[in-house]
């Protein structure tokens, strides 16, 4: 739109911008203007993250929360990814298989994830079934959405060059259809990964008896801001690596399959 | 949709629904402590949209869910569409901004529910707190890619007819941008009713999320069910509203081609 | 006083490494009324002698003077018509066409006034309330035009502007704009690449190098058109199949390809 700007403006600029906000923080914080329970100092919050890695808090330190948050999550996934995308791949490829499914899926479509909570816990407890089956319900979706995109819209010329060639099915399957399909199935699990780790949080907030999220509605229970900010530091500096790691694992498959 | 597909589509609804009779009710294979009959789930909606339950009836709670996530995607549209268009048309902004945007933006909205309940207590105002957050990170993101992706002879034509900045925004830029902002919105509003939901379940003392709530620790899978429609209802309807806003501003794109002479 | 004014303009993009010379040492004068077309081979840097009119670039160094005054900004007194149109998607013919007025802050009497009469010379009468989308390539293209001339611009900078028509579209047009250029004379700034059509349209041509483009040669159409009296055909196949005209085409062309061979 307008000029572009200098590396240095950029981080200059960026720098400005984060240091205001920051500043805005401690500044409010730090001189008292409101108290601490309500927004303690930046300070205070790294401490309390650092601390918690050491003292226990409802029951668990931090990486004790966070370890039994993510193998909930790693479980919900891979149950999202292990049935979302062959039927989705299978509904891309088999047209009754599409008409069957879609009015189903089109109905469970507005069912917020969270929404199954209530059922989740009824029928899994608060444990460890009901959380994955939370993540589930919204890793589900995007995993079975861009695998059916994916097989439904593979290039035609490619389908028209391999039946010239005499191609069998099951070949057809494997070698075309599959590998055609696969960035957007990568794509698929990249969102999944995002809307899963966004429905642990929630589902931890309501039912569970561990984990990041359960840990923060206990400190807020007990009006331990600090321990709750902690908390949402560590919820995003463990979602940030998961994507940054899927974008990197998405980019190198990208790569070999010559889509870039 | 074809003749076959909608055939398809209901012989499969209709088998969806026998097997739910059959499991429930007939059979008895699914226990109604686990899943409610279609009977039970009546009664429950029954009881729900005449005597009341959480608190109120049906209708009630539902419009206090509506109006909850109708004001916190007011404000996130309000306030996300404007700063995306600021970033999108100024490299400035958008060095100043996105840093900011990238240390927040991580932290998923669900997560601000606790901060939120600290901060402004079981009522309506956490609640629209969240739900802006949630919803304000995809108006931002998707208008300002909206605005970045717009065709640069389009801006230049506008530059050269000598439009003066405020004409600029309000009748190239946002135009321009507007299919990408009412994707945004479609994302923002769905996840204004996740994070309500959410939000409700944590922690109300009205609304759907707190019908199922109180449904769960009253181990009443009826009422679960007639929440969780409830709640897919609104949250359709809702749906519809937007993209009828969507057809209307975005009626130009849907003219037919004028026959040559 | 020249209309457009090239004095000694440098041109560079990119900084350090980078940097690459785009226009070496452009002197050029457009007369009032004067029709100019640029030729030249591919990315010697023709567009970018536009845009330093159009004010959409700046000059490195030398300077670009409109009607006597620098280039400082894109402004409605240079009107551009754009390769791929440009036109508003969601603003229809008639919003199209207005839009530079009410930048001028017309008043709307005058401004209904001037998009009829426009439509009218462009044969766009029965299409003012259509969007872009719905008119053909030449159509829109019309419209791009038609917004171009309404504001009565000192100025009319053609950058490639029947490039993306198709070949039966493309004569059609170009005979439109001769017809347009009798009616109402305009100074005009043609970018093409196509020789044919700027010997067809041109007063004069400059015909300019590789990178970093300079002015090799400028050629004298119009005194060639009036000795030869062009004008009395209707048609453009019936111009090109004049020696005067396969002529000047023929040298043109030559010039050109030594450019390619380098």
């Amino acid at each position: 739109m307008d000029r572009r700007l200098s590396h240095s403006e950029t981080i200059g600029l960026g720098a400005l911008g984060l240091m205001s906000l920051i500043g805005l923080w401690a500044a409010i914080s730090g001189f008292g203007l409101v108290p601490d329970q309500f927004l303690p100092t930046p300070i205070a919050v790294i401490g309390r993250f650092i601390d918690l890695f050491r003292e226990p808090f409802a029951g668990f330190t931090l990486q004790q929360h966070l370890s039994s948050s993510l193998m909930r999550y790693l479980y919900g996934l891979l149950l999202a990814a292990v049935i979302g995308i062959p039927l989705g791949l299978a509904m891309g490829w088999f047209r009754t298989l599409d008409d069957v499914v879609t009015p189903i899926f089109e109905g469970l479509r507005f069912i917020a994830p969270i929404a199954w909570v209530p059922f989740a816990a009824l029928w899994f407890g608060t444990g460890i079934g009901g959380p994955i089956m939370i993540i589930f319900a919204g890793a589900f979706p995007p995993c079975l959405i861009n695998a059916y995109r994916g097989a439904r819209f593979v290039e035609p010329r490619l389908i028209e060059a391999a039946r010239m060639l005499g191609t069998g099915h099951r070949r057809m399957l494997m070698e075309i259809l599959l590998p055609a399909s696969l960035p957007s199935v990568m794509a698929g699990v990249r969102v999944a990964a995002g809307l899963g780790w966004q429905s642990l949080v929630g589902a931890e907030l309501i039912v569970a008896s561990a984990g990041v999220g359960f840990m923060m509605v206990q400190a807020q229970a007990s009006v331990q801001t600090p321990t709750v900010m902690a908390g949402m530091i560590a919820i995003g500096i463990t979602g940030l690596l998961i994507d940054v790691a899927l974008r990197q694992g998405e980019g190198l498959l990208r790569h070999r399959l010559g889509a870039d | 949709m074809g003749p076959r597909r909608f055939l398809i589509g209901f012989a499969t609804l209709s088998a969806l629904g026998l097997l739910w009779y059959g499991a429930t009710s007939v059979t008895g294979l699914v226990s109604s402590g686990r899943f409610p009959s279609p009977i039970e789930t009546y009664t429950a909606f029954q009881q729900i949209a005449w005597r009341g339950y959480a608190g109120g009836t049906l209708p009630a709670h539902a419009l206090h869910s509506i109006r909850l996530v109708a004001m916190g995607f007011a404000v996130a549209v309000a306030t996300g569409v404007p700063l995306g268009l600021l970033m999108g048309s100024s490299r400035k902004a958008e060095a100043l901004i996105n840093p900011v945007f990238l240390l927040i933006r991580p932290i998923p909205p669900l997560a601000w529910i606790p901060l939120a309940i600290l901060w402004l207590g079981l009522g309506d105002a956490a609640k629209i707190m969240v739900i802006w957050f949630a919803a304000f990170v995809p108006a931002v993101i998707n208008t300002f890619s909206g605005v970045r992706s717009i065709e640069h002879p389009v801006i230049e034509a506008a530059r050269m007819l000598g439009t003066p900045p405020w004409r600029f925004v309000m009748e190239v830029v946002a135009p321009a941008a507007s299919p990408m902002i009412f994707t945004g919105l479609r994302l923002s509003l769905q996840a204004s009713w996740t994070t309500l939901v959410a939000a409700e379940l944590v922690g109300a003392l009205f609304g759907l999320g707190r019908v199922l709530n109180l449904a769960q620790q009253d181990i009443y899978p009826g009422m679960i069910l007639v929440g969780m429609i409830a709640v897919a209802l609104c949250g359709w309807m809702t749906t519809r509203f937007l993209a009828f806003g969507e057809a209307r501003a975005l009626a130009w794109r849907h003219f037919e081609a004028k026959p040559a002479r | 006083m020249a209309a457009i004014r090239f004095d000694k303009v440098q041109k560079y993009f990119g900084r350090g490494d980078k940097r690459m010379h785009a226009l070496s040492n452009i002197n050029l004068e457009i007369e009032d009324r004067e029709f100019l077309a640029i030729v030249g081979p591919s990315g010697c840097g023709k567009t970018t002698c536009l845009r330093l009119v159009a004010g959409f670039d700046a000059a490195s160094e030398g300077s670009v003077s409109v009607a006597g005054k620098p280039v400082m900004k894109p402004g409605p007194d240079r009107a551009v018509v754009f390769q791929q149109f440009a036109l508003f998607p969601w603003k229809t013919v008639r919003g199209n066409i207005d839009l530079g007025l009410r930048n001028k802050a017309i008043g709307f009497e005058e401004r209904e006034k001037r998009i009829a009469d426009v439509l009218k010379l462009m044969n766009l009468e029965t299409y003012a309330d259509a969007f872009p989308h719905q008119l053909s390539g030449g159509m829109q293209q019309r419209v791009a035009i038609a917004r171009a001339y309404v504001l009565d611009p000192e100025v009319l900078l053609m950058d490639e502007p029947f490039g993306a028509l198709d070949a039966q579209t493309r004569v059609v047009m170009q005979e439109e704009l001769v017809r347009l250029a009798r009616v109402q004379p305009r100074t005009v700034l043609f970018i093409t690449h196509a020789v044919e059509e700027a010997v067809y349209l041109a007063d004069r041509i400059a015909v300019m190098t590789r990178r970093p483009g300079r002015i090799k040669e400028l050629v004298d159409v119009k005194s060639v058109r009036d000795a030869e009296k062009w004008n009395r055909f209707e048609r453009i196949e019936d111009v090109m199949d004049l020696d005067s005209f396969v002529h000047l085409r023929t040298g043109i062309w030559r010039s050109l390809r030594e450019e390619k061979n380098g």
